[in-house]
């Protein structure tokens, strides 16, 4: 062969490293930012990436510089295992999406879907690129796949994890690209836009729960990335176990009206270091926690009772419940819950949001999933709020193993509150407030031995009481006979929502 | 058999019966209201209804008793075998017989019979605390479910339709919020906490209807369907659940008298999309869902020549047509919904695309021409939609905005026939639009010669129904 033609190539691919641009670089470094290679090298195992498409351009010329046409992408591993990325480049042509790139994401996704491999996306850009000099080719030699961009996005929902890292101004399409996203990864200082101009930063996205993780910058990003496919993609056989597992019991407060922070339980629960928690800022009454378990991962939700809402469950965290609920369905992630909430959120505010509606979805998504599920009640889960949390007394599905610590207290609603509605004439007859409280709780006082932890376990409302030191080795125990078993089909889809 | 215990077991019967408690009735009716019997009686076919557990006992020297509270029948709706449950608010506040109802939702799994549910009811039965269960007193599982796992094993399988018409509250209201199909009246409430809860744990005193009112509901979509009282939400389930039957041939009658040509113009023009609505379909056959919820997006059930059809259209009279969260979850919902009943779609599109409003802690509320995960939704709903899907570009379908209507036009999620009128707008350019597809229709039609063309694909179209299980459930929201 002409050696000339073998060296043009070669040429023209170098000219689309960081290396052959350094002016180009520097202007995205002195900023602080990441260029798009860097993010792929960042993201994958050394040298396992494959390029695709690196030779594409925004026309055919050979001295065309609109390198890999502003999107980086392809085949990569982590963990070792085959995950496919792709990564908008700002510098060329704002990181537009064109004709080129478009099938280039669309083939990946193809081959994403056939192969079961988790797709990842640095999303930044300017929307679709305005006047695209180039029409498409003919399908006939139009490498593409099966897919479009969205609706491979949505093929891949619930069959494989598709994870948006975004990293600047996601505008239109590259916005539409993160929604369809299992997890939306953001740095600190990303936003979404529009065409005309208009963006709002990501900081308010994950307060209504349409990002999950906002990391400080791009590396931290990306690291959190590498984590959550590691979930899906690696259980290493075993873990180390928290620091504070032993001493887990001291984190509930000898009053029992007194909340505290039930992340502190996970992080005494679960394997040292392990945990990544997903939509923090939103459904704040609400925990949803990836982590290990002695290296196998396990999905955790639990009320918070140190929150706003005192752990209720409004429409805001039902939805979250519901949606993580689901996602640990398709992957295949055990779940374990941590109960100690009032009951859904009432009163008017509550039922305006739609409370009625919305606590049915985490009852649902528990009704029809397959994996197994492990509940540990710590206090109280009043009304509806333990088929919240683990979906008990449905036929079809209920958990595992379902546990309570000796400071449970059981019952359809709060002692006092109960207390409040059978002695409510005395109470309101009630000469002063002090009166009317002590009548209140003296017949509170009254009910809770029949609601005690021990009367409970006689009255089998629990598989068993355990002491919560040994919570995680009975889990443990249970997790060792129940592997996990990934389906051959799509089990479902992840409701974004 | 013995007189004595003929007599006994007709006297038991007769005992439960309305003409046996005057005074109740007399109350119930001078309320306006229906009772449990007399709601059953409306909703079934004359000669139909089967009870189940029709002496139950009812009351017991302050025993619990957890099966009163309610009558559960099966029947015929216009022929069509369905399970009709009402609770009674006079008896035990309507704290019903939960293992009863359970056994009938076997029964609907089993024979794939429709549900109809009155489930008005008080709620909390805070002197048994000691149940574990609170308020949702069951007498242990007698049939393949307990109750509330029924409801979502059920969604997605049988037409599901619950009634409320009066105060709902906590499991009553769970069931309401379960079902496919939510119709209510003026003046009743459906809530998760009732108000003597909320007096006990929030110190609000609110009546039923201030705290969770069916009319807030009608607009928050909560509900799918306010009506002027019991009789018409009678009307409207038996109406929902005709869609559901087998053609009907009394129905084919065109309805070419409207000239659509004229409907819509130029993209300044707002007109009422449900001038076009009417116009494509048979007389008196559109039955609005959610009609006050996010009304910039339409949604109905129609026939058209007799065949029942599941129809979107965007609505430019309203804020444009836009998308906005709850508009794109009323897509969403509606697509499952026709999917799961095997109802064929027509999507009518005009619309500018997206937009999400804001509502957050410390800042004024905001609009943005921006997405959110909401309006992912339609498009996981389109992927997995098997019912053909049949659209019409009206004018535009710009942003994400056709593809929240159809699903993304290329493999799965594809219509059936894309049809556009001669006003459709064609190659707009905006930033989503990086593949301009300008063979975006199968077939550009003249608005008059539209209905033509979906009547003739509709007969090419065969309901699936005899699926061995079912594809997925309905989303509550």
């Amino acid at each position: 062969m002409d050696n000339q033609l073998i060296e043009q190539i070669e040429e023209a691919r170098a000219r689309t490293l960081d290396d052959a641009r350094p002016g180009v670089v520097d202007k995205i470094h002195a900023s602080d930012r990441l260029t798009a290679r860097e993010r792929i090298t960042l993201l994958f195992d050394e040298s396992s990436f494959i390029e695709y498409g690196a030779l594409a351009g925004a026309t055919t010329q050979p001295d065309d510089e609109h390198y890999a046409d502003g999107l980086v992408a392809g085949v990569g591993m982590i963990a070792g295992q085959s995950v496919v990325a792709a990564s908008y480049d700002s510098s060329v042509f704002a990181g537009t999406q064109s004709d080129r790139n478009h099938r280039k994401i669309a083939k990946l996704l193809y081959l994403a879907v056939e192969h079961r491999w988790p797709f990842v996306c640095f999303v930044e850009g300017a929307g679709a690129r305005p006047d695209d000099p180039l029409p498409p080719p003919p399908i006939a030699v139009s490498p593409r796949g099966r897919f479009e961009l969205y609706d491979g996005l949505a093929e891949m929902n619930g069959w494989a994890p598709t994870v948006a890292v975004v990293t600047g101004n996601a505008v239109d399409g590259h916005a539409a690209i993160a929604m369809l996203c299992d997890l939306v990864i953001t740095s600190s200082d990303a936003s979404f836009g529009s065409a005309d101009g208009r963006s709002r930063k990501v900081t308010d996205f994950a307060k209504t729960g349409d990002v999950d993780v906002v990391a400080n910058n791009e590396c931290d990003a990306i690291e959190e990335a590498r984590r959550y496919l590691s979930f899906y993609l690696t259980e290493p056989s075993s873990g180390n176990a928290p620091p504070d597992a032993e001493h887990i019991a001291d984190i509930i407060p000898q009053n029992r009206r007194r909340p505290y922070d039930m992340r502190k339980v996970i992080a005494s629960f679960a394997d040292a270091d392990s945990t990544l928690e997903l939509g923090a800022d939103w459904g704040r009454s609400m925990l949803t926690v990836l982590a290990r378990l002695d290296g196998r991962t396990v999905g955790i939700y639990a009320n918070q009772p140190k929150s706003p809402l005192a752990g209720a469950i409004d429409a805001a965290a039902a939805d979250k419940a519901s949606r993580f609920v689901e996602l640990c369905d398709a992957y295949e992630f055990p779940i374990v819950t941590f109960l100690d909430n009032p009951g859904y959120m009432v009163g008017p505010q509550a039922e305006r949001e739609g409370i009625a509606r919305h606590h049915a979805r985490p009852l649902a998504a528990l009704h029809h999933r397959t994996v197994p599920l492990y509940s540990v009640q710590i206090r109280k889960a009043y009304g509806l709020g333990p088929y919240a949390m683990s979906g008990w007394g449905a036929a079809r599905r209920v958990p595992e193993l379902r546990l309570a610590w000796p400071s449970v207290e059981s019952g359809g609603m709060s002692l006092e509150g109960a207390a409040y509605l059978v002695k409510r004439k005395e109470i309101l007859a009630a000469e002063s407030r002090e009166e009317a409280l002590a009548i209140r709780d003296g017949y509170a006082e009254r009910m809770r031995d029949a609601a005690s932890g021990l009367r409970a376990g006689r009255a089998y409302q629990f598989d068993d009481i355990v002491k919560p030191a040994d919570t995680r080795q009975r889990i443990l125990a249970m997790l060792q006979r129940t592997p996990r078993q990934i389906s051959a089909h799509k089990k479902h889809p992840i409701d974004p929502r | 058999m013995k007189d004595e215990t003929n007599d006994a077991l007709r006297q038991a019967k007769d005992s439960q019966q309305d003409t046996s408690r005057a005074d109740v009735v007399t109350h119930v009716h001078s309320g306006n209201k229906l009772t449990a019997r007399e709601r059953v009686d409306l909703l079934l076919d004359p000669d139909s209804a089967v009870e189940y557990g029709s002496i139950a006992a009812k009351s017991g020297d302050g025993e619990w008793i957890a099966e009163a509270g309610g009558v559960d029948f099966v029947g015929t709706i216009d022929n069509q075998p369905a399970i009709a449950s009402s609770t009674d608010y006079t008896d035990h506040g309507g704290g019903y017989g939960a293992g009863r109802l359970g056994r009938l939702f076997g029964l609907a799994y089993e024979q794939r019979w429709p549900v109809v549910m009155f489930v008005d009811g008080g709620g909390s039965r805070a002197r048994h605390p000691r149940a574990g269960l609170g308020h949702i007193e069951t007498s242990g599982p007698i049939g393949r479910f307990s109750f509330l796992d029924g409801v979502p094993e059920l969604s997605g399988w049988v037409p599901v339709v619950a009634i409320v018409s009066g105060p709902s509250f906590a499991g009553h209201a769970s069931l309401a919020g379960f079902s496919d199909f939510l119709i209510s009246t003026p003046g009743s409430a459906i809530g998760m906490g009732g108000p003597p809860m909320v007096e006990a744990s929030l110190g609000h005193r609110l009546k039923a209807n201030e705290l969770a009112g069916s009319e807030m509901h009608e607009v928050a979509g909560g509900i799918d369907l306010l009506v002027a009282d019991e009789r018409d939400a009678i009307a409207a389930a038996r109406r929902f659940l005709s869609y559901y039957r087998e053609d009907d041939a009394s129905a084919k009658e065109t309805n070419l008298g409207a000239n659509l040509d004229n409907i819509v113009r130029d993209t300044d023009d707002r007109y009422d999309v449900h001038e076009i609505i009417h116009a494509l379909t048979d007389p008196g056959s559109v039955f609005e869902l959610r009609p006050q919820f996010a009304r910039s997006l339409i949604t109905a059930l129609a026939r058209i020549d007799g065949k029942t059809i599941g129809i979107m259209a965007n609505q430019p009279l309203v804020d444009d047509g836009v998308i906005d969260q709850n508009a794109a979850t009323k897509i969403s919902r509606f697509v499952e919904l026709c999917n799961t009943y095997e109802y064929p779609m027509l999507s009518l599109i005009d619309t500018p695309g997206c937009i999400s409003r804001w509502q957050l802690k410390g800042q004024d509320p905001g609009v943005d021409p921006l997405l959110t995960r909401w309006h992912a939704r339609p498009l996981i709903a389109h992927q997995q939609r098997t019912v053909p899907l049949i659209s019409v570009q009206l004018r535009r379908g710009r942003g994400l905005g056709a593809a929240l209507m159809t699903g993304v036009s290329s493999t799965r999620g594809v219509p059936a026939l894309r049809l556009g009128w001669p006003t459709a707008e064609i190659g707009h350019r905006d930033g989503f639009s990086a593949v301009v597809d300008h063979n975006a229709f199968d077939d550009i039609v003249a608005p008059g010669e539209t209905r033509h063309r979906i009547e003739r694909m509709l007969r090419l179209f065969k309901r699936k129904l005899d699926r061995p299980q079912k594809k997925h459930r309905i989303d509550s929201w």
